[in-house]
């Protein structure tokens, strides 16, 4: 426990506390809140923050929308629906580094998938330069995000349902309310803890989503899909600077602590109601 | 650490008689036992020592390197190379991690961009303290080569191959468009591609290497502001010279930038192309004209590279001077190979010789091997008198003109610990300007406050 958990976030500390950049290995004296302070007025601070809200507004929404239709659709009995239920979680168990790399293949702009598909159909006219455009590029970046994601929420959600006992929907039917009133008074308000879990986990993969950014576009163009948890890794990476990276590494951390006591408070006040 | 670590650690030479006998008895042996462990750990190594030498590379003709090092270690009694090979483009990352961690590395490919920061992070060794015969060949190399080897004076790599960046095109599609010759100046590879495009033989004629994940991505654009009149970057002091009014760079900028938005002649896909898929995309004829490594046009024009395999042609950069980068990778020596046993020391030197030397008195065939089977280019200047050379290269390209490009090529400039951090942030600033996101002049005062701040430390 202390060697995988406390000594790396007790070393962390360390670390933003302390000049520790890599190029001036004999220089690393104690700065306070120094590391802190640079981050908060890097350059980067901002776009990023902006461009990481702007992947969360269409990560977060599209795998909670792409998981819940798919667990309703798999929670129904058909032929083939057990088959569905493995093969659906297939993009999740793909490596990451694959997602990216079958991503930025298909929305090639010179010789993707995607174009060439939309051309034979004759719905354009010339090549998209799907990531080379800033809005394409974090619109292709989310919708590889809620493929890789949606399905592990869709198999949350599935489960989620199938506690719902089928009694209350018989119930319901004999009162005379149709799918979508029990839709609305059974299964959200059945479904919401869970919901909520999958709420709470899919904004902290979003906010910290990195590997498909580091495959995918490399963070460009032009820093367009350079999220925050990116420059923590450049900071360390790319910059040599231990200290910062750190320090931005805790702040993403308080951030996203932040969101979820926000959740669990709504949810806890929707119970009381 | 346990007896099995040590044990290990002092057959293969990593680590010493001395080293191995305090660890022993740190771990409860009495010194007499220890001591006694060493020679029957050592004692069949005694004159035939034999170690491990960790060789990190990025992925690149890994089976060839892998061949040379089969032979390398058929040469050399009690050599064993432990070869490891990663991405280009998350080399640079790769490698940071692995010498932070002080994961074993001995000898690995470096860059002109990275040398003085992983030296000045103590992490890489001058060739002058281990190794200094290897420093005798340096009156061989291109100027450019010696540069970019050079930190704080002293030289710290020999070439594993040294190349220009050069300006490529497709001959046929020239012939189609009804131009004799290529374009010398930026204006006519403007017109000439206006010309190409209207007669929709492509129709983006140019594709460049901008992805801003790819560290060539700023040697494509500095040849470009090299091939200018005054192209400099920076003065003799390392100030900024590439912010001032008309100045080289902000011509190249608005040169891109008009390609890309105005004329639209630059294919909009640059800004997310990597090396390989510039080549892939020139192969297919989607493109005339590119700025690529020199040995791309030994790949373009190979047989079966696609149908306009031996129709890519080289001309000088377009500009006024036509200067274009000339750069460097070369065998690096980490700082722990300086630190090994004396017996693994020696190890170094015959593979750096073997693999970039003169192992026999003559240029390392590796080196050779590179140049004749892939089209590799080469840091030594005596290179061009060997025949089997020039005959490789005339089956790809016009041997005079890639000796004219070497002659007109410089080494990058401010090559300076922060350059990578520099680069990093210069690239997405790049990227910004010439999607007209942010005005040329904004964008490089930025750049330049990024540089002055980081010179300022």
């Amino acid at each position: 426990m202390a060697a995988f958990s406390l000594y790396p976030i007790g070393y962390s500390v360390y670390l933003s506390l302390h000049k520790e950049v890599l190029t001036d290995p004999l220089k690393n004296p104690f700065v306070g809140f120094q590391n802190f302070s640079n981050v908060l007025h890097s350059y980067y601070l901002v776009s990023s923050l902006v461009s990481t809200a702007a992947f969360m507004a269409m990560a977060v929404p599209g795998v909670m929308i792409f998981g819940l239709l798919s667990a309703l659709l798999l929670n129904e009995a058909f032929a083939g629906a057990r088959i569905l239920r493995v093969a659906i979680l297939l993009p999740w168990a793909m490596p990451a580094v694959v997602s990216g790399i079958v991503w930025r293949w298909l929305l090639n702009g010179d010789y993707g998938l995607l174009n060439s598909a939309l051309y034979q159909l004759g719905i354009i006219h010339d090549y998209i330069p799907w990531l080379s455009q800033p809005a394409l590029a974090r619109v292709g970046l989310a919708v590889a995000h809620v493929w890789r994601e949606g399905p592990l929420a869709a198999i949350f959600l599935l489960a989620g349902l199938q506690t719902i006992s089928p009694d209350l929907y018989s119930a319901a039917a004999v009162d005379g309310a149709g799918r979508v009133a029990a839709f609305r008074r059974i299964t959200v308000p059945l479904l919401r803890p869970t919901i909520v879990i999958v709420l709470i986990y899919e904004t902290i993969v979003a906010a910290t989503t990195f590997d498909l950014v580091y495959v995918m576009t490399g963070g460009g163009p032009a820093d367009a899909t350079s999220l925050i948890s990116w420059f923590a890794y450049a900071e360390v990476f790319k910059f040599l600077d231990l200290g910062a990276g750190a320090a931005l590494a805790f702040l993403i951390a308080l951030v996203l602590l932040g969101v979820i006591v926000l959740y669990l408070r709504i949810l806890r006040s929707e119970e009381r109601r | 650490m346990s007896i099995e670590t040590l044990v290990e650690g002092v057959t293969t030479g990593r680590l010493s008689r001395r080293g191995f006998l305090q660890g022993a008895v740190a771990l409860g042996l009495s010194m007499s036992g220890a001591v006694a462990l060493l020679e029957a750990c050592t004692s069949g190594t005694q004159g035939t020592s034999k170690a491990d030498l960790t060789f990190v590379v990025w992925s690149y003709g890994v089976e060839t390197i892998r061949d040379n090092i089969k032979k390398l270690e058929a040469k050399v009694s009690g050599l064993h190379v432990n070869f490891q090979d990663f991405a280009w483009t998350n080399y640079h990352d790769t490698m940071v991690a692995r010498f932070a961690a002080k994961t074993p590395t001995d000898v690995c490919y470096s860059s002109d961009h990275w040398l003085s920061e992983w030296a000045a992070a103590g992490w890489l060794s001058p060739l002058e303290q281990k190794y200094p015969d290897l420093n005798g060949y340096t009156s061989d190399y291109f100027p450019y080569v010696i540069q970019g080897m050079t930190y704080q004076g002293k030289n710290y790599g020999i070439p594993y191959y040294a190349d220009t960046w050069a300006f490529l095109y497709n001959e046929d599609h020239l012939k189609k468009a009804g131009i004799s010759q290529p374009p010398t100046t930026w204006a006519e590879l403007a017109q000439q591609s206006q010309q190409i495009k209207a007669k929709g033989i492509a129709n983006y004629p140019v594709i460049l290497l901008f992805a801003q994940d790819d560290p060539g991505s700023i040697e494509v654009w500095t040849s470009m502001v090299f091939s200018l009149t005054d192209g400099h970057l920076f003065d003799d002091s390392l100030n900024p010279v590439f912010n001032k009014g008309g100045s080289a760079a902000a011509k190249t900028i608005d040169w891109i930038s008009g390609a890309l938005n105005t004329s639209k002649i630059l294919d909009p896909a640059s800004l997310t192309s990597q090396e390989i898929p510039v080549v892939k995309a020139m192969e297919s004829g989607a493109h005339t004209f590119t700025i690529l490594e020199t040995y791309n046009q030994a790949e373009l024009n190979k047989s079966g590279s696609g149908p306009f395999s031996g129709q890519f042609k080289m001309a000088p950069m377009p500009g006024d001077t036509h200067n274009t980068v000339g750069y460097v990778r070369f065998y690096a020596v980490t700082d722990q190979l300086t630190k090994r046993d004396t017996s693994v020391i020696k190890f170094g030197d015959d593979f750096l010789q073997y693999f970039g030397g003169k192992p026999d008195g003559a240029i390392s065939p590796v080196v050779k091997r590179w140049a004749v089977e892939n089209g590799l280019g080469f840091g030594w200047k005596s290179l061009w008198d060997d025949a089997d050379v020039r005959k490789a290269f005339s089956t790809w390209g016009n041997p005079d003109m890639l000796r004219q490009n070497q002659q007109l090529a410089r080494s990058k400039e401010g090559l300076t610990k922060y350059y990578p951090s520099w680069d990093v942030f210069t690239r997405s600033e790049l990227q910004k300007a010439y999607l007209g996101q942010v005005s040329t002049t904004a964008a490089l005062t930025a750049i330049a406050d990024k540089w002055n701040s980081l010179k300022k430390g």
